[in-house]
């Protein structure tokens, strides 16, 4: 497996501050780089024009799960072995990016998701109310889904050709994650959780998810699990 | 007839000649709607039918009657609005995808490729 056959999609959504920084930083790494601007307004385009990156404009604002989901059909494209997703906003650190995609590597799983609860001292760097919304959140998609990971909302994960081919995100905003476990199950696709660090930098607390957004997720998921 | 009568009378017929002179929607849509906003100006005329089929099914008044319908069909009708939202949600996405797709690829061809 060529190392530039690893997609690496970063959907970016206004963090021109920051995602310049976050492709420098992964542009250590020998792999390839999908960056999906989600109908961004600011100057986004002009920062990363002078990196070697896959660059994808959405006209409109779709939201997350939308922008990762074209990522991932130009990944296909482009004959990709594995994809990872990946934040833009600096909360993921591209040092796990070895690990995420190692049990890949060995053939002992088709998804892997990163877990922020898998290690003490990552555990312990979680602020308290966000760690009170990502437990309940766990057990929400539970019940939904009936996988029960250690973090339910970690965006950083990474899917082999094979879960890469099946799953198809249709959230466009950010119930995409339990949807993806969603597919898992339909596909009976295998999974496994790695730990992960997150950088709780001011402005990734600032930019990511308010708890009132769990409750936005669970009615798009309620909706979702009875078809409507 | 009371000033309400002639007010909500002159509500619904405004309401069915817009409703059919302007929103282009299907022969069977218009049809349904014509009879839902006739039977409509039949209660306001004759309130009397709305309170005896209310006594009929329990309920003590006509006007309760309509307000317990209308807040059934508000309901469904709210249901049946944002299952249209979500798929034309989905289809502006799919939209949306394949353009900013086809514009990243030929300008991907034009730099490297």
């Amino acid at each position: 497996m060529k190392p530039s056959s690893i997609y690496i999609i970063v959907p970016v959504y206004n963090e021109a501050t920051v995602v310049e920084q976050t492709i420098i930083d992964l542009l250590k790494y020998p792999y390839s780089i999908i960056l999906v601007d989600d109908g961004s307004t600011d100057n986004v385009q002009e920062i990363v024009k002078k990196y070697p990156i896959i660059f994808i404009k959405h006209s409109l604002n779709l939201g997350q799960g939308a922008a990762l989901q074209t990522g991932m059909e130009m990944a296909k494209r482009l004959n990709a072995e594995i994809v990872i997703h990946f934040d833009a906003d600096g909360q993921h650190n591209s040092d796990n990016i070895k690990n995420i995609i190692e049990p890949i590597f060995n053939n002992e799983c088709d998804v892997v998701f990163g877990s922020r609860f898998l290690k003490k001292e990552d555990d312990q760097k979680i602020p308290f109310n966000k760690k009170v919304v990502l437990k309940t959140a766990r057990y929400i998609n539970w019940i939904f889904t009936g996988i029960l990971l250690s973090d339910a909302h970690n965006g950083l994960r990474a899917l082999n050709k094979n879960a890469l081919e099946k799953i198809v995100i249709t959230e466009n905003k950010m119930a995409h994650a339990s949807e993806i476990l969603f597919e898992v199950k339909k596909y009976k696709l295998r999974y496994k959780e790695v730990p992960v660090t997150i950088n709780y930098t001011k402005y990734s607390t600032q930019k990511g998810q308010k708890g009132m957004n769990a409750i936005n997720i669970f009615f798009d998921l309620l909706f979702k699990k009875s078809g409507l | 007839m009371k000033l309400i009568q002639i007010f909500l009378l002159i509500a619904l017929i405004i309401i069915l000649i817009s409703y059919i002179r302007w929103f282009r929607s299907a022969a069977l849509d218009k049809i349904l709607i014509a009879i839902i906003l006739l039977t409509g100006m039949c209660f306001v005329v004759f309130p009397d039918v709305t309170t005896r089929m209310a006594n009929w099914l329990g309920v003590g008044r006509g006007a309760d009657l309509l307000f317990y319908i209308a807040i059934v069909a508000f309901s469904y009708t709210l249901l049946l609005l944002y299952s249209k939202t979500k798929v034309l949600e989905k289809q502006i996405a799919s939209l949306v995808r394949k353009q900013s797709l086809m514009e990243a690829e030929s300008e991907n061809k034009n730099d490297k490729l």
